[in-house]
């Protein structure tokens, strides 16, 4: 035990010692944005399930049935994402981590090194699912008036769940890195994590939910809510956490006791056993994941090989760094199954425009079609705002520990900073344009609308592409072992609130003129002076706002990078 | 060639490096050697255009690297003490990626690239990743093609660190030979036998200041021995600074 204390010691003093490190003064503005960005996710958390379970408490007969329902699925989605953000974490912490090779120095046994790695993971995957999902029990427990014994269960009862989810991720790994090449871990377990997100996202959103709101199936929900009744498998955690909760919110003390020693039982034995095999085969694996990574594809012959040809006629260090650009992204396998997700979500995003039952609605058809379209404006910016998050704004972070090569090159940082912009802008460009016409068709929208959204689009494209890249060249994190997460870092989250403030205010600006301009038209009458100088005045400011997008991130970008030491 | 006047780097409160003054001749091998945190690296830096200065100049073939950075940078070669590069390029297209930096004439780039590569021995590993390349094979492909445009200057910092004892011995004789075609070579080591062996002059550094500069012996005059080797020179001119 004073082992493996002692493993976790680096860790607890490096976050102690936080407050003397050179970025200190800024932790606290970082500290209040964050804290108050959490706490607004995690008050409407809490609203959204307040307001659900209390509508639900109003339907009779079924109300209790689909409360109990949703805390079901709540659990099994809980445990879901322990396991997917475990696997990621457990193999980060035994396998990738830097100082892997000083703790596997040390006179200690491997399980005991294995032990502190997955408390450690434990305690990193965990946390902050845990503390997004306390609103939702507090919703029930406030809905349901339950006394201190049901929140002392939750608490008691979400202990092992983390440690029972965490403790299947991590032998999963442990034997798949005995059986797998060396040095295709992680490129397999973050494939497996989005191939099985993409298969549950797909399936869900091709049973159609929105169905559930049309009365003509209502024969067949009728049938549907007497299979919600139904008790989930006996040999689930979640099935004991969730029989434990759901008796101590019916006060059932002696069920709720059996179902929390049934579910820590399980915990310590699954932690006996995991330390039992790590024991024996960590290491093996570990060793293993040493060599160095054969290439996936092996090198062709030498004439075939440039394949970035079509960039040759571009000067010397532009060339050389779109080129090195776009192959170190393509070979980056880590990269692969993100861009199948978007691939996913393109789909997915374009499959709900073609299913939207507008024809069903009170509201006029084609009043309602530019309607969405306008608002999708704003939806697809979003959406690229997300994809610029993941792939942008990590793009100068991406450098690494090689930006000296940058730095002693002879390129200006702004040369470089417009090469990652033109890198990314164009497939962005073409991804938010083809979500655009495309929804736009399955609308029917009037040529009006089309031409206004390709447009603003258009424009507001290189605004969000600049300020991932400006940011990024801000808040640049070159030392990080994923530069892919350094979105969730203060400058990530800055990114995002404002490209979310740029999109809401050039929507702002041009809901009114669109408005005016489509209901003209709608009546068939003109549009008064006034009118046509509204309209002046707020695409120009639009046109305005979008320059500034792109020209000022860029600018603080290069001075931020160039004065970093 | 180089100049480096007042020059001057702080860390928030830390003095890295205190007003350091040095000239470096054409053709000329220049040994840095310091007690660990004594400004070299920083200095090498500073002077690769990697960092800025907080005060003073650093003039190289007569430009301010600050009036031109970008001119300066194509005439030096900067060889840093960790071989961190791009791990998903091969060999091959990290000396194309330098070629097109630097801009290396389109004609002359393959004969140099493989040249250079043979010369280091990794010719073989060219169409490998770097991610499978070891610590001294980085460092090879490293000093290849900070010679792939034939800088005037060569900025180094720890040469030695992570080669083999053939490649050491390979990496100093062509060094000499760099020098003798007039090309000036910078290096910070912690090898002194190195520098003592093919430096032209050394200079000292010490809580970022240059604390005494010259050839072998001149520095042991300046220590005040006669018979020692560089050393022993070091050890009494740093001293109450070693562990």
């Amino acid at each position: 035990m004073r082992e493996i204390l002692a493993l976790l010691k680096p860790r607890l003093w490096s976050f102690k010692n936080g407050s003397y490190s050179r970025d200190a003064k800024n932790r606290k503005l970082k500290g209040l944005l964050f804290g108050t960005v959490g706490l607004l996710f995690w008050a409407g958390i809490f609203a959204i399930f307040y307001r659900v379970l209390v509508y639900f408490q109003g339907i009779e007969g079924f109300g209790d049935v689909l409360a109990r329902k949703l805390m079901s699925m709540v659990l099994v989605t809980l445990f879901s994402l322990l396991i997917f953000s475990s696997i990621i974490t457990s193999l980060t912490k035994l396998y990738l981590s830097k100082d892997l090779i000083l703790v596997h120095s040390m006179p200690v046994s491997t399980a005991k090194i294995f032990l502190a790695r997955w408390f450690e993971s434990t305690i990193d995957s965990s946390w902050m699912v845990v503390v997004y999902m306390l609103p939702v029990f507090l919703s029930y427990g406030i809905v349901y008036k339950a006394g201190l014994f049901f929140y002392t269960m939750v608490g008691l009862s979400i202990i092992p769940l983390c440690l029972i989810a965490s403790g299947i991720s991590a032998v999963a790994v442990v034997l798949v890195a005995v059986i797998l090449p060396a040095g295709r871990l992680r490129s397999f377990f973050i494939f497996l994590g989005f191939v099985l997100f993409l298969i549950l996202l797909m399936a869900f959103r091709l049973m159609r939910p929105e169905r559930l709101v049309n009365p003509d199936t209502f024969a067949s929900l009728i049938l549907y809510f007497k299979s919600l009744e139904a008790p989930g498998s006996p040999f689930l955690p979640t099935t004991w956490i969730f029989d434990g909760i759901q008796a101590a919110l019916q006060g059932q003390v002696g069920s709720a006791v059996f179902d929390l020693i049934l579910t820590w039982s399980f915990a310590v034995a699954a932690i006996f056993v995991i330390t039992w095999i790590s024991g024996a085969t960590y290491f093996t694996g570990y060793s293993k994941a040493q060599t160095t990574a054969g290439r996936l594809f092996p090198a062709r012959g030498r004439k075939k090989r440039e394949r970035t040809y079509l960039l040759n006629h571009l000067s010397g260090a532009v060339r050389a760094f779109a080129v090195k650009e776009i192959k170190t992204f393509f070979r980056d396998q880590t990269q692969w199954p993100q861009i199948f997700l978007i691939i996913a979500l393109i789909v997915i995003y374009l499959y709900n425009f073609s299913v939207l039952p507008l024809d069903k609605s009170p509201i006029k058809t084609v009043y309602l079609q530019n309607i969405f379209s306008f608002l999708n404006m704003g939806l697809a910016t979003f959406v690229l705002t997300a994809v610029a998050a993941r792939f942008v704004y990590p793009a100068v972070s991406m450098e690494g520990e090689a930006f000296w090569i940058v730095r002693s090159s002879p390129v200006r940082i702004r040369t470089l900073l417009w090469i990652k912009f033109c890198v990314y802008y164009a497939p962005l460009l073409i991804l938010t344009e083809i979500l655009i016409v495309v929804s736009n068709l399955l609308l029917h929208v009037t040529p009006f609308m089309m031409v206004l959204s390709v447009t603003t689009v258009f424009l507001m494209v290189p605004g969000i592409v600049s300020m991932g890249v400006g940011f990024g060249a801000a808040y640049p994190d070159f030392q990080s072992e994923n530069p892919a997460q350094s979105v969730t870092s203060f400058g990530g989250l800055l990114f995002m609130i404002l490209c979310a403030g740029f999109i809401a205010t050039v929507i702002v600006l041009e809901a009114g003129p669109v408005y005016t301009v489509f209901m003209a038209g709608f009546r068939g009458g003109s549009l008064s002076t006034l009118q046509w100088m509204w309209l002046v005045v707020s695409f120009s400011l639009v046109l305005l706002l979008c320059i500034l997008a792109v020209i000022v991130p860029m600018r603080w970008g290069e001075r931020c990078l160039s004065r970093n030491d | 060639m180089i100049e480096l006047k007042n020059l001057t780097k702080r860390y928030g409160k830390t003095l890295a490096v205190n007003n350091l003054n040095l000239s470096v001749a054409r053709g000329e091998i220049y040994g840095f050697i310091g007690p660990n945190g004594a400004g070299k690296t920083t200095t090498i830096r500073i002077m690769g255009g990697v960092l800025a200065p907080t005060e003073g100049l650093v003039t190289i073939d007569g430009i301010n690297m600050a009036d031109d950075p970008e001119g300066v940078k194509r005439r030096i070669g900067f060889i840093p003490d960790r071989p961190f590069i791009y791990e998903k390029l091969t060999g091959m297209e990290f000396m194309r990626f330098s070629a097109d930096l630097y801009g290396v004439d389109e004609r002359v780039f393959r004969d140099k690239a493989e040249e250079l590569l043979k010369k280091f021995a990794i010719f073989n590993w060219a169409d490998e990743l770097i991610e499978s390349y070891s610590h001294g094979m980085k460092q090879r492909l490293i000093i290849s093609s900070a010679l792939l445009h034939d800088p005037t200057v060569i900025i180094v910092d720890e040469p030695m660190v992570g080669l083999d004892p053939a490649a050491i011995k390979m990496v100093k004789n062509m060094f000499r030979e760099l020098s003798r075609g007039g090309m000036t070579i910078f290096m910070s080591t912690h090898t002194l036998a190195v520098a003592e062996d093919i430096c032209d002059r050394i200079g000292v550094i010490h809580r970022g200041a240059l604390i005494a500069t010259g050839t072998t012996g001149d520095l042991k005059r300046d220590a005040g021995v006669e018979e020692a080797d560089l050393e022993e020179v070091f050890l009494i001119l740093t001293e109450g600074q070693q562990i």
